[in-house]
């Protein structure tokens, strides 16, 4: 029930992300000066956390895919809480903090 | 059950698969290839110099068509396992999910429009 929830939620925010950024996108056909002024509010500490963030949600959904795909096909279907707790959540923080840190050190503190 | 046919079911684990190289493509171009992007300054400059090459758009347009499949047949399942629609909600659903879909891609493929 958590995972099932877990994937909808996800799945509608990054749906709903989607189209805010086609709407940004869809400024490039505005030229350079309406493209960077709508780019400009992104370019803030808090979107780039909000950036982060939303690497956090692709990864949850992406891994919580490759496992509901896994027990689809019958892999692990006894173990199918383990694979939520080892390839959803486990693989999901090693992959996120591989995407995280580096983002966090290079376009939040600009090192 | 979310899941109404095979084909279905298919289709969005083959989307699914494809979003995942995809999407981890697109997060190395636009947060981690060149030095402008780490910094996270992604300007119109730094975009056309990448789009204004034909391949590029081609796999960025293909990429949203997947991404659009994805996620407004993911909204379809949502909805439809609520099970109060009939038969004709769910074609009156089928229709409007197209629509949006069409309208959706053809806004951001008109984004390239004058790179």
């Amino acid at each position: 029930m958590v995972a099932w929830t877990l994937q909808r939620v996800t799945g509608l925010l990054l749906l709903f992300y989607l189209f805010l950024h086609i709407h940004t996108i869809s400024k490039l056909s505005q030229g350079p000066a309406a493209f960077n002024e709508a780019m400009a509010t992104f370019h803030s500490p808090l979107f780039k956390l909000l950036e982060i963030a939303l690497l956090g949600t692709v990864v949850l959904h992406a891994l919580n895919g490759i496992r509901i795909t896994l027990v689809d096909l019958g892999v692990g279907v006894q173990k199918q809480r383990q694979l939520f707790w080892i390839v959803t959540v486990g693989v999901g923080v090693l992959v996120f903090l591989a995407g995280a840190i580096p983002m966090f050190i290079f376009a939040v503190l600009k090192v | 059950m979310m899941l109404r046919n095979a084909y279905e079911w298919y289709f969005q684990r083959i989307t699914g698969g494809l979003l995942l190289v995809l999407l981890a493509m697109h997060f190395w171009v636009e947060h981690f290839m060149t030095a402008p992007v780490r910094r996270g300054d992604l300007t119109f400059q730094v975009i056309a110099a990448r789009i204004s090459n034909p391949l590029w758009q081609a796999i960025d347009i293909g990429f949203l068509l997947v991404a659009l499949f994805h996620g407004l047949n993911g909204l379809r399942n949502i909805i439809l396992d609520y099970g109060r629609l009939g038969k004709r909600g769910a074609g009156v659903l089928n229709i409007a999910l197209i629509l949006i879909g069409a309208v959706w891609a053809w806004w951001g493929i008109t984004a390239f429009s004058r790179l």
